[in-house]
C-alpha cells in the first residue's frame, strides 16, 4: 500500500473524545466546586440585600448583583481551567501520551476547547438557572405586595435572562480561546493565569481607549488604535443587562450580532493557538 | 531460493536534532547526524547513558519534535505526518496517566483516540487488559496503582489499537525485578506476534536477554550498532560446562589440549545470575495486580 493512502482526516469524534476528557477532569477537580459553590451562595445571597422600591429596584439589584457575580466567578474559572487543564497535560506528560497516537494537534487543542467550554457552559447554566429562580420567586412575593406595580403583569424578561447567561458563556468562550493561545506559547502555568487576567482587563476596558483616541487628529495614531480594537475583542458588547431583567426587552438583532462577533474571534483566536501550538516541542 | 531482506520499520537517515538554550541562539546538539533502521519484526535496543539522545530520537520517531536535518520514517511514512502514528503504539518513560481515570477507562479512552469502535471497542480494551495481567484492577482508579501497574496499564494503552510498532522508553524505570521480569515476558510474546519493538532501557542484562539488535548513542551519536549475539559473544573462545573434575583429571585435560594445540585459559565455577536467583525466590504477584 503506497504510504500516501493512510492519511488521517480531520475528526470531529477525536475532538469530542479529548473534550469529553477534558470536561470529565475539570469537574473532578476541587477548584472547579469551590467557584461554583461559592458563585451561588454569592447569588444567593443577593436576596437579603433588599432596597423597596415598588419591586422595581430591588429585582434590578438581584439582577446586577447576580450577573456580576457570574462574570467575576466565570472569568476566574475560565481562566483557571484553561491554563490548569492545558498545562496538567504538559507537565504531567500525558500530553506525549495523547499525541503520539494519531490524532491532530487542531483536534487536541480545540478539544480543550471544547471542554473547557463545556465546563463554563455548565457554570453559566446553573447560574442563569439560580438567578432566574431567584427572581422569580422575589417577584411573585413582590406582585402580592404591591400588586398596583405589576399591574401590567411581570415585568422580568425571563427568557432574556437565558440569553444574557448564553452571551456570558460566549464571552468566557472567547476568554478561554484567549488563555489557550497564551498558554499555547508560555512555559508556566502562572504566567498564562497573569497575562490571561490582563487580557480580560484589557478586553473590558479597550472600548474607552478607542473612544478616547477617536477624537485624536493624528491618522496613524487613530488608524493604530483602531486596529488594536480589532485585535483585542470588546468585551463590554456581551454586557447587554441595561436591555434585559427589568428593562425594555433585548433586541435580537443585537444579541445575535454579538454571538457572531464571539464565532469570529473563538474562530480565529483558536486557529492562532493551534498555529502556535503546531510548532511548539513537546 | 533469495534472502528476503526484512522491511524497515524505521528509517532514520542523517537526523540531526539542535535545542535553543537561549534566545542568542546558543544551541544543544541531542542528536548528531544519526542513521538507523530498525528491521521489522525484531526487538530493537536503544542504548544510551542519560543525555545521549534517546528520548529525543524516540520523540522524532512520534512526531513529538521535528528533526534539525535528516529524515525519518516510520513504515516508509515521514514521521512528522499524522498517519506516520497509525501503526504505532508508545509507552513513555515514567507514565503518568489520567488519575481520576479508572484501568479500563483509560484504556477505551486511548482506543477510542485510535479509532477502535463499536462492538470491538469493549473487545479489545478487555483482551489487552488481560493480556497485561491486570483485569483484576481494571476497575480500580489509576491514581491507585503501583509503579508496575502503571507501565502494565500503559503497555495495554500503547497495544490497544493492534499496532506493528511498539516503542517503549524505560518501561521498566522504577519497576522491582519481578515486574521487569513480567515486562520482559510481555516484549518477548510481543516478539511471537510479529510485532517489531523499539525499547530504551538502563538494565543491559534485560535488553541482553530480549533484543535482537542493539544500538548505542553517546553525546546523541552513533557508536555501535549491530545483532547482539555477535556484539557480545566471544567468537575465538568456546566454554564447556561439565561435572566437577578431579585435580588430576584436569591436568589430563590440560595436556590432552596442549598436545592438539589448545590451552585451557580458565576454570571457574559457574553462577547463577543474581535476577534470576531473585525471581526463583519471590513469589509473583497473582494476575490481576494487587488488590
Amino acid at each position: 500500500m503506497s504510504p500516501m493512502a493512510n492519511t488521517v482526516p480531520f475528526s470531529l469524534n477525536r475532538l469530542v473524545i479529548v473534550a469529553g476528557n477534558t470536561f470529565l477532569e475539570a469537574v473532578r477537580q476541587k477548584l472547579f466546586n469551590f467557584l461554583l459553590l461559592l458563585a451561588i451562595a454569592l447569588v444567593a445571597s443577593a436576596q437579603f440585600f433588599r432596597e423597596f422600591n415598588f419591586g422595581s429596584s430591588e429585582l434590578k439589584f438581584i439582577s446586577d448583583f447576580g450577573f456580576g457575580a457570574m462574570v467575576f466567578f466565570g472569568s476566574t474559572l475560565t481562566i483557571a481551567a484553561t491554563a490548569q487543564l492545558f498545562f496538567s497535560e504538559i507537565e504531567n506528560r500525558t500530553a506525549l501520551t495523547i499525541l503520539a497516537k494519531p490524532i491532530w494537534r487542531t483536534e487536541f487543542i480545540f478539544g480543550k476547547f471544547l471542554g473547557v467550554f463545556a465546563v463554563v457552559g455548565v457554570f453559566c447554566a446553573l447560574m442563569t438557572l439560580l438567578l432566574a429562580g431567584l427572581l422569580y420567586h422575589r417577584e411573585s412575593g413582590l406582585m402580592t405586595m404591591h400588586p398596583e406595580a405589576f399591574e401590567h403583569g411581570r415585568i422580568i424578561h425571563y427568557a432574556d435572562l437565558v440569553v444574557m447567561g448564553m452571551l456570558q458563556w460566549l464571552k468566557f468562550g472567547v476568554l478561554a480561546a484567549i488563555t489557550l493561545l497564551i498558554a499555547s506559547f508560555s512555559n508556566t502555568n502562572l504566567y498564562t493565569v497573569v497575562m490571561s487576567f490582563f487580557m480580560l482587563v484589557i478586553c473590558h476596558l479597550q472600548y474607552l481607549a478607542r473612544d478616547a483616541y477617536a477624537q485624536v487628529a493624528s491618522v496613524p495614531l487613530r488608524l493604530l488604535v483602531q486596529v488594536l480594537g480589532y485585535v483585542f475583542p470588546n468585551f463590554q458588547v456581551f454586557n447587554l443587562a441595561d436591555q434585559i431583567g427589568v428593562g425594555s426587552g433585548l433586541d435580537a438583532s443585537v444579541a445575535l450580532h454579538v454571538v457572531v462577533y464571539a464565532l469570529i474571534y473563538i474562530g480565529v483566536i483558536g486557529g492562532l493557538a493551534v498555529y502556535s501550538f503546531s510548532s511548539r516541542e513537546i | 531460493m533469495t534472502n528476503a531482506v526484512p522491511s524497515a520499520a524505521i528509517e532514520i537517515r542523517d537526523l540531526t536534532k539542535d535545542f535553543s538554550l537561549n534566545l542568542r541562539g546558543i544551541k544543544l546538539r541531542a542528536v548528531e547526524n544519526l542513521t538507523l533502521t530498525v528491521p521489522e519484526g525484531q526487538v530493537f535496543g536503544l542504548l544510551g547513558p542519560n543525555g545521549s539522545g534517546k528520548s529525543t530520537t524516540i520523540k522524532i520517531i512520534l512526531g513529538l519534535l521535528d528533526p534539525t536535518a535528516g529524515e525519518c520514517k516510520v513504515f516508509g511514512v515521514p514521521s512528522r505526518r499524522v498517519d506516520s502514528r497509525l501503526n504505532v503504539g508508545y509507552l513513555p518513560e515514567a507514565p503518568y496517566f489520567y488519575r481520576y481515570l479508572s484501568g479500563m477507562e483509560l484504556v477505551k479512552f486511548y482506543a477510542r483516540i485510535c479509532g477502535v469502535t463499536g462492538k470491538r471497542l469493549d473487545a479489545r480494551v478487555a483482551e489487552v487488559i488481560d493480556w497485561v495481567g491486570l483485569s483484576g484492577a481494571a476497575k480500580r482508579r489509576v491514581g491507585t496503582y503501583s509503579k508496575g501497574m502503571l507501565q502494565r496499564i500503559g503497555l495495554a494503552q500503547a497495544l490497544v489499537h493492534d499496532p506493528r510498532l511498539i516503542i517503549l522508553d524505560e518501561p521498566t524505570a522504577g519497576v522491582d525485578p519481578v515486574g521487569a521480569a513480567e515486562i520482559s515476558e510481555l516484549i518477548l510474546k510481543l516478539k511471537t506476534q510479529g510485532k517489531t519493538v523499539l525499547i530504551t532501557s538502563h538494565l543491559l542484562a534485560q535488553i541482553e536477554d530480549i533484543c535482537d539488535r542493539v544500538a548505542i548513542l553517546d553525546r546523541g551519536r552513533l557508536i555501535l550498532e549491530g545483532n547482539v549475539t555477535e556484539l557480545v559473544g566471544q567468537r575465538d573462545r568456546q566454554a564447556l560446562i561439565v561435572d566437577p573434575l578431579p585435580l588430576e583429571q584436569l591436568e589430563e585435560l590440560k595436556e590432552w589440549l596442549a598436545t592438539r594445540g589448545h590451552t585451557l585459559n580458565a576454570v571457574e565455577q559457574p553462577r547463577a545470575r543474581l535476577d534470576q536467583l531473585f525471581l526463583s525466590k519471590v513469589s509473583r504477584s497473582p494476575k490481576g495486580g494487587k488488590e
